[in-house]
């Protein structure tokens, strides 16, 4: 709805300054007060807008581009440091140190949060435009013929395009193409619509949007409006792979800016990279695992590790042709058995220990022979198997010593 | 062991000293060139500047991509080498 202005008593601060700002009016220092920027108001703008009132469209659409502007902050490039700092924070976006170095980049990101919420703001609906900027124009072109009904809007831009020097044409769909939604929101602002874009149109370019439309100065304020920020960097990135569709169909590649904007375009992509990071990390040591698996087989020429299958013996009637070896054996196999070689084997092992068992025994009845009388038993059957003599012997013996065991 | 380089690793672990920019893993000769032209000639100043983003991450690469064209790999190998010496030493 067309806001018929104004008083400028009644406009905030910030909604001043940021309308001399759009009229290319001098801003006083931050620091003064607010009457001041109302008489510089009511001076420069107040007389505009009675001459600007030929056109109730632009009048409205400037008032919201205007308006939409004002409800979340002005160009970042006019705010100074306190101001940036306040505006990001209000934005969420807590802001170290502003000086010198840093200054350009918050400016770059109060600029990129403008513009989002610029987008999220005027279409919620409209849903298209934060997601592809290629797509954008096609999608505010289609929704300007629903809306309009006016087709033209779209045509003509393109013959224009033809029709302008090839240099201009060029950068100008290049710039469509990296997603500059300016020109066409240049074309869309002739018309009612509101379109969200409009939105991302800083002031000053407001300002002349205008009846003389022109190819050459649209070009200009593109190459200024790009020499101070660069597109969004979320439709940049959005626009990786659109880019290269839309690409193909403008047909018009040879400019060098084309590829430098590619290259921008593609430069920030940090979240598509991550993931082919992490993608190359988890390949990684899956190849690893075999050589694990198998760590003493020797490295084949072709890195192929494989065993020949036994075959069917007498498979398709024939008969063994070829006498295998042995079933192949897993390399853990063929290391037991070397090391079984070298030990001893089992059944000597429970011999010798059975040896030993009786010899301990026997010395553990000798040892208790002075006391237990039943031993001698076990002695005798021992020597069964000697020589007469020798048995006669000990068993005189054994029956002396038992004798003289018995007497103490 | 995670996907750093050699020179990531000579960097990070010692502290940087009066090293030159093109210490820092991720600039090479053509950025560190650029960087020296900018004024940034040891890496102490690069840290410096890493420190006044905050070692915010996108600011820091932005600063990165701006100043000497860094692609996002060497933004990202920059921008790690720089944290974990910060992790370390700081």
């Amino acid at each position: 709805m067309s806001q018929f202005v104004e008083n400028p008593a009644h406009l905030s601060k910030f909604r001043l300054k940021s309308d001399l700002v759009a009229h290319d009016v001098a801003l006083p220092p931050s620091k003064s007060k607010k009457e001041v920027y109302v008489g510089l108001h009511l001076q420069h703008i107040g007389q505009k807008n009675a001459v600007d009132f030929s056109s109730d469209e632009e009048d409205q659409v400037q008032d919201v581009s205007d308006k939409e502007e004002d409800t979340e902050m002005p160009d970042p490039s006019g705010l100074t440091d306190d101001d940036l700092k306040a505006a990001l924070l209000e934005l969420g976006v807590k802001a170290g140190p502003i000086v010198a170095s840093t200054r350009a980049l918050y400016e770059k990101k109060l600029r990129k949060l403008l513009q989002s919420n610029g987008h999220g703001c005027l279409n919620g609906v409209e849903k298209g435009v934060l997601y592809s900027d290629s797509e954008e124009e096609e999608e505010n072109g289609e929704e300007e013929d629903k809306e309009l009904g006016s087709e033209g809007e779209k045509e003509e831009t393109v013959k224009q395009s033809d029709q302008a020097q090839q240099g201009s044409s060029q950068v100008e769909l290049c710039f469509q193409n990296g997603g500059f939604v300016y020109p066409q929101c240049f074309l869309l602002s002739s018309r009612l619509f509101p379109s969200g874009s409009q939105s991302v149109m800083p002031d000053g370019e407001s300002s002349m949007s205008s009846q003389a439309f022109s190819i050459t100065r649209m070009v200009e304020e593109m190459e200024s409006r790009r020499s101070l920020s660069t597109s969004s960097d979320t439709e940049i990135e959005l626009n990786g792979s659109n880019v290269q569709k839309h690409w193909s169909r403008s047909n018009r590649l040879d400019m060098p800016i084309v590829d430098t904007m590619k290259n921008q375009s593609l430069y920030y992509t940090p979240k598509a990279s991550p993931y082919k990071w992490k993608m190359k990390l988890t390949q990684e040591p899956v190849k690893d695992t075999f050589k694990d698996m198998f760590p003493n087989t020797d490295a084949t020429t072709t890195g192929i590790y494989a065993t020949r299958r036994r075959p069917i013996k007498g498979a398709a009637g024939r008969p063994v042709q070829y006498a295998y070896p042995d079933t192949p054996v897993s390399p853990t196999t063929l290391e037991k058995r070397e090391v079984e070689r070298r030990l001893v084997p089992i059944q000597i092992q429970i011999l010798v220990f059975l040896i030993v068992m009786c010899l301990l025994y026997l010395i553990y009845v000798c040892v208790e022979d002075n006391s237990f009388g039943p031993s001698v038993a076990l002695l005798d059957s021992l020597y069964q198997g000697s020589d007469s003599e020798e048995g006669l012997l000990l068993q005189a013996e054994t029956q002396d010593v038992p004798a003289l065991s018995g007497q103490e | 062991m995670s996907s750093t380089s050699q020179k990531h690793r000579d960097f990070v672990a010692e502290p940087m000293g009066e090293k030159p920019v093109m210490a820092l893993a991720g600039i090479g000769e053509v950025l560190g060139k650029r960087l020296e032209e900018k004024g940034f000639d040891k890496a102490y100043v690069v840290l410096g500047q890493f420190l006044v983003l905050k070692k915010d991450e996108e600011l820091f690469r932005d600063w990165l991509k701006d100043t000497c064209g860094a692609n996002v790999k060497q933004q990202g190998d920059c921008y790690g080498c720089l944290k974990e010496w910060c992790d370390a030493f700081l």
